[in-house]
């Protein structure tokens, strides 16, 4: 390629500087300074090798073209056979039923959505959501446009769970366990309600009631339980893995008052700064931290500045203008460094810190640092005094120092006035509270058998709890055991009765989904198996044992309890003067009533004097939830499986991450099966060798090692949790812990998808630094001449484009998941994807950038171009890709043949096969998932991301139907739609006015490979990173930080 | 590929033997039944579980077809009319025919009446009924003079030419990308 390359005409007249060529890319279409992964940086030959050969598996065994009778021989006689049958001509029809409905539903229209609000809630986040049902069927989750705080935003798991509607392996009635008298048995044996109940009743009366639920977000639950609790005189306690309970007690030490946990303005911070909490990736809210932290962005001029110390490579990290690994024991460091900073030698704050600050004065060189860098973050702190955040938080940050470090960050916050502006401390959600310190009192409660009967709720004991924290044995102490899940999970196993509460998609229930914004969540199916919600089964216990206030015994159903708790508590609140029915009609309508509460500056009253430096080297373990699995809850749906992480972007597994030079010095390669002891436990797990970790981290997801999950979710994995230890009080310990490593020689296979589809470093994505690109708006890009022998597409009409802003991707991987649930994208398993046969049609690929010991990270999603002059359309033999006259490059299953000679000729490699009949292993009744308006496709033909033109065509249809010119924005595409922060345009290239074409006029708009004159019709806008440096260097051209 | 294939190897007897098989399995996997539309399933026209008569409602009796089929101008799909829609009128007119009853019983028990499906098309072909209706397309000019059938037949071939040549008239407007259909 690269002799031909030379007959490039180059364009010298763009305001590039050809001079400076250690800054941007030489006239080569090679540009190294981009790598997706260490075999590619180091040019390991058997890479090569395999991008050379492009696609990974043959699908024919050599064995094949051995025996006599080849596959060819065959298909000569087929062909000869289907030209005898069509003469005979004639198509055998299999007789369908059409049943209409007994009475039409008013609000039906046959194969027209309904949308109904609705909210997801994954234990630290509430999302406002609109559900698209077609006849009663719940099919798409989409984003509700009028959450403020999100903006129609969602995330992985709120798209997903709607699979879990679905899951074959849900509970299809209550359960009873047979267990033995020591509890070690599982048998489980179907019971009805009424048996159930009234056992339930005489156990309640008996007294010692506890109910055990994970974070409660729906006020009227809330207030429900409260009911029950004073009924039987229950005691409430709320936990769960991801408890935030740091950040709560780490805000009332430090400024007294109510314990919750504050809303971080990211839109108003100019400066932020974050020690391990991956607040774009799985912190507290990340959709709407995600979405306030890109507005903060958008405006390139003056964009903020993120600077995170990361333990492990957390998606905050990858997103960071200025990122430095640190060690899970450097956390406190780094905050009592910042405050030495500001307090001793700048001189602002309380001075009275200076004596206990002092072990701090050396930090940066501890940090490995440039002192000069670690200066000018405190700088750019001072300078930006009330419009900075400092945030710390996670299961990465749950160290030993757990509470001087949130305390320190308070300090820091207080001193730089941010506390009341970008920190709101009343405006969090008021559900989080989880507390282990409660378990742990609960936990002594069993153990002492003071407590009868557990009712455990939206929480998952059985598996997120360390096996040496003793609470499973507990348990076994409780005569009575209720679990409301959805399945015999690991909790599920332990109780005495497993009573399914309905799926969120099926119930009535509310939510607060920011502090005074609240939500209702609607019923968009009924109740698909005998299943009862948990508020009704508590209402019925109280009813049944005759306790309780009136309000919990007097309404036979959640949905009037609600009704009523609203008219009392919320229509108050956020009624605005109108009537109560047309509040409620409001509320189910909007799906968003109310404001957000704000908050005031508070007076940092808590002490530093508990902070120790770190010292000592070994390894440290950080532990670290996904983005895809969180806390586990979801791991039986195989989306999030398959979805592959934004970093490392394995799927399927964990494993430890470790640097390079630790690699080296274990002698480990990629899946090298290593050996961890943490204390007198031993765990092993395969490695993954990951650029810009800190030499002694060992980073391991948690969420993973479900034994009782299903089919999907069982045995993926190991389960990280029961690394963490916890106190007796409620102490927790997830990182930092010392551990000691050594390879076992063993080798495990990891799927990695990332190494697939290599674009062989070419021009792919473009990136400028914040100095580089007020000097050059085009972001340093380098422009070809080209010529054309294609006459060209005429578009008279719309012609479709979209534009990504790879400044506002964060790499969340919403809209990945937001196109397999749209597009009926089927799952492969592990054992394909490491075929290279994932059939993702729109991919998000990671580029590492720079140094491989301290690479930075950049975020690419990639779906099919649509191409003007599409290579794949001129190859296909058939006819089955071809273009259309809106600019869409159509792609046609039923004529395809499935040659793949179309993939084989797209620059972009975005072009996925179907080896196999994925559609017809589905169990039922997953398939109630799949979208109709997209063909189902089949084994042998090849398909790929088709710009939604489904929702083009409904677009049209109904502004046609509406008699009315088609606007900008009447489409959104799935993707578009799932994107917390707007870096997704989609809209029509023709009209001048329309946003996408204002973004791809922008001068840091570019297209992929424009070299080639593919005229691709997704516009790229470069990435900006705004830290200090002049340009993008090459190769270990960080010139801030020594690695 | 590595080797190639080895093609001229394999006994002219097996050759001939596996054509045979081939062109038996075809013929009976294909379970041929002739139609008028050579391959299509023009003129099909199956028994309904009620002997519907769509002459006697709208040849005689001028009922609009939206009437029953009233979402035909909302929707892709047109919709088989609810029990309910039937029981408008069926409420008193006549109501001693043994097929009005039923339909009455099956209404009371809030039962249904499964139709045999008449039309159909391949899952991979989305055909839009409101996009046409809207365009001003009569529904004789598809299904053919309803009004005059006693039972439902197919009327068209509904094959692909078919929807084609009508597409490709210059006066109809009519997209031809293959993503009009094929989605």
């Amino acid at each position: 390629m690269s002799e031909n390359h030379s007959h490039h005409d180059h364009d010298h007249s763009h305001p590039h500087d050809h001079s400076h060529d250690d800054v941007t890319p030489k006239a080569s279409l090679r540009d190294k300074r981009y790598w997706q992964s260490l075999e590619q940086w180091s040019e390991d030959p058997e890479f090569q090798k395999m991008a050379e050969k492009e696609f990974m598996a043959s699908p024919l065994k050599e064995a094949d073209a051995e025996s006599g009778w080849a596959r060819r021989e065959f298909l000569k006689l087929m062909g000869a056979s289907l030209a005898m049958t069509t003469a005979a001509g004639c198509i055998r029809r299999p007789v369908q039923k059409i049943v209409p409905y007994n009475k039409q539903p008013e609000e039906i229209t046959f194969k027209v959505a309904n949308y109904y609000t609705s909210v997801f809630f994954d234990g630290s986040e509430a999302q406002a959501l609109l559900v698209k049902t077609v006849e009663g069927r719940p099919l798409k989750i989409e984003g509700n446009p009028s959450h403020p705080l999100t903006a129609g935003g969602t995330s992985v798991r709120s798209q997903a769970h709607i699979l879990s509607l679905y899951d074959p392996e849900r509970l299809q009635g209550p359960r009873k366990n047979l267990l033995n008298k020591t509890k070690s048995n599982f048998e489980s044996i179907g019971t009805t309600w009424e048996a159930m109940d009234d056992e339930a009743v005489k156990q309640l009366n008996k007294g010692g009631v506890v109910v055990l639920t994970g974070a409660i977000n729906s006020p009227a639950t809330r207030a429900l339980i409260g009911d029950f609790c004073q009924a039987f005189g229950a005691k409430h306690v709320v936990w769960e893995p991801f408890a935030h309970e740091e950040v709560r007690s780490g805000q009332k030490a430090s400024f007294g008052g109510d314990e919750s946990v504050p809303f971080y303005r990211f839109e108003d911070a100019k400066m932020i700064v974050s020690i391990d909490a991956d607040f774009l990736g799985t912190w507290l809210q990340p959709t709407a931290f995600s979405h306030g932290f890109t507005k903060g962005r958008k405006d390139i001029k003056n964009m903020s500045r993120l600077v995170v110390f990361d333990s492990n490579y957390s998606l905050t990290g990858a997103n960071a203008d200025i990122r430095i690994r640190i060690k899970p024991s450097q956390q406190i460091d780094v905050v009592m460094g910042l405050l030495h900073e500001i307090v001793v030698k700048k001189g602002q704050g309380n001075q009275g810190w200076k004596s206990t600050l002092e072990p701090f004065a050396d930090v940066a060189s501890k940090l490995r640092m440039e002192p000069a860098l670690f200066s000018r973050i405190a700088d750019d702190l001072i300078a930006n005094k009330g419009k900075s955040i400092i945030v710390a938080g996670g299961l990465p940050t749950l160290t030993e120092q757990s509470a001087q470090l949130q305390m320190a960050v308070n300090a820091l916050n207080s001193a730089l006035g941010n506390d009341g502006k970008t920190v709101e401390s009343k405006s969090g959600l008021a559900g989080l509270t989880a507390s282990y310190a409660d378990l742990a009192s609960l936990k002594k409660d069993l153990a002492a058998g003071r407590v009868k009967t557990v009712i455990i709720h939206k929480t998952n004991p059985g598996y997120a709890l360390p096996e040496s924290f003793g609470f499973h044995e507990a348990l076994k102490k409780a005569e009575m055991v209720y679990y409301t899940g959805d399945r015999v999970d690991e909790t599920g196993r332990m109780a005495n009765y497993v009573i399914p509460d309905n799926h969120t998609l099926e119930n009535w229930s509310d939510a607060e989904i920011g502090r005074g914004l609240y939500s209702i969540s609607q019923p968009t199916i009924r109740p698909m198996y005998d299943t009862r919600s948990m508020q009704l089964t508590l209402m019925t216990w109280a009813y049944l044992a005759e306790k309780g206030p009136k309000r919990i015994r007097d309404y036979e159903t959640f949905h009037d309890y609600l009704r009523a708790f609203w008219r009392e508590e919320i229509y108050p609140k956020a009624g605005k003067g109108m009537g109560f029915d047309a509040f409620w009609n409001e509320a189910l309508q909007a799906g968003v009533v109310g404001t957000q509460t704000s908050s005031s500056a508070r007076g940092f009253t808590g002490s530093l004097g508990g902070a120790k430096p770190s010292s000592g080297e070994g390894y440290e373990i950080v532990l670290y939830p996904t983005i895809s699995l969180g806390d586990g809850t979801y791991s039986n749906i195989s989306w999030l499986q398959e979805l592959p992480d934004p970093v490392t972007k394995i799927c399927w597994d964990n494993y430890v991450s470790i640097s390079i030079a630790t690699a080296e010095k274990l002698k480990a390669k990629q899946g090298s099966m290593l050996e961890i002891t943490i204390g007198d436990k031993k765990h092993k797990l395969p490695a993954h060798i990951q650029p810009g970790l800190h030499d002694d981290v060992l980073a391991i997801a948690v969420g993973y090692g479900r034994t009782h999950a299903g089919k999907v979710g069982n045995n993926v994995g190991m389960n990280a949790f029961q690394l963490m230890t916890i106190s007796d009080d409620g102490k927790v310990i997830a990182s930092g812990m010392k551990a000691d490593v050594k390879n076992t020689g063993l080798h495990y296979d990891l799927a990695n998808p990332q190494s697939h589809h290599t674009l062989d470093g070419r021009q792919i994505v473009l990136e400028a630094t914040l100095k580089q690109y007020l000097k050059d708006p085009t972001a340093g890009q380098h422009k070809h001449h080209v010529f054309s022998f294609w006459s060209g597409h005429q578009y008279n009409g719309h012609k479709w484009g979209m534009a990504v802003d790879l400044n506002t991707c964060t790499g969340c991987n919403a809209c990945v998941i937001a196109c397999q649930s749209e597009n009926n994208t089927p799952v492969v398993g592990k054992k394909y994807v490491m075929q290279g046969r994932e059939m993702h049609w729109l991919r998000i690929d990671r580029y590492y950038v720079g140094d491989p010991a301290n690479a930075e990270a950049v975020f690419q999603p990639l779906m099919c171009q649509h191409c003007d002059n599409a290579p794949c359309e001129s190859v296909c033999p058939v006819a089955a890709t071809v273009h259309s006259d809106e600019g869409l490059n159509d792609m046609v299953y039923n004529r395809c043949v499935g040659t793949r000679y179309c993939s084989n000729n797209c620059p972009y490699k975005v072009r996925r096969f179907n080896w196999f009949n994925y559609a017809q292993k589905i169990d039922k009744p997953l398939h109630l998932a799949l979208n109709p308006d997209v063909t189902v496709r089949m084994r042998g033909v090849m398909e790929k991301c088709s710009f939604c033109v489904h929702r083009i065509k409904d677009g049209k249809q109904k502004a046609r139907l509406e008699n009315r010119e088609l606007k900008d924005g009447d489409i959104k595409v799935a993707c578009q739609q799932a994107c917390p922060t707007g870096g997704i345009v989609f809209g029509d290239m023709n009209d001048e006015n329309s946003r996408v074409s204002k973004m791809a006029q922008e001068q840091r708009a570019y297209t992929l490979l424009a070299e080639f004159n593919a005229k691709p019709n997704v516009a790229y806008l470069a990435k900006i990173r705004n830290n200090d440096q002049e340009s993008r260097g090459g190769h270990g051209a960080h010139g801030e930080e020594h690695a | 590929m590595h080797h190639g294939f080895r093609s001229s190897t394999s006994s002219p007897l097996m050759t001939v033997a596996l054509s045979v098989c081939a062109l038996l399995t075809a013929f009976a996997l294909t379970g041929c039944r002739l139609d008028m539309g050579w391959g299509y399933n023009q003129g099909y026209s199956p028994e309904q579980p009620i002997p519907f008569d769509h002459s006697l409602h709208v040849g005689q009796q001028k009922i609009q077809c939206q009437y029953c089929h009233n979402q035909v101008e909302r929707s892709k799909h047109s919709n088989i009319p609810a029990l309910s829609t039937c029981m408008n009128c069926h409420m008193v007119v006549k109501t001693d025919s043994p097929h009005i009853q039923k339909l009455r019983d099956a209404y009371d028990a809030g039962k249904s009446i499964e139709w045999t499906k008449v039309h159909m098309l391949p899952d991979h072909v989305m055909f839009n009924h409101s996009a046409h209706v809207a365009r001003g397309v009569n529904c004789q000019t598809c299904h053919g003079p309803i009004e005059t059938m006693q039972q439902v037949y197919q009327f068209s071939t509904l094959s692909m030419g078919w929807c084609v040549n009508c597409h490709r008239e210059p006066e109809n407007k009519a997209p031809l990308n293959c993503s009009t259909c094929h989605q």
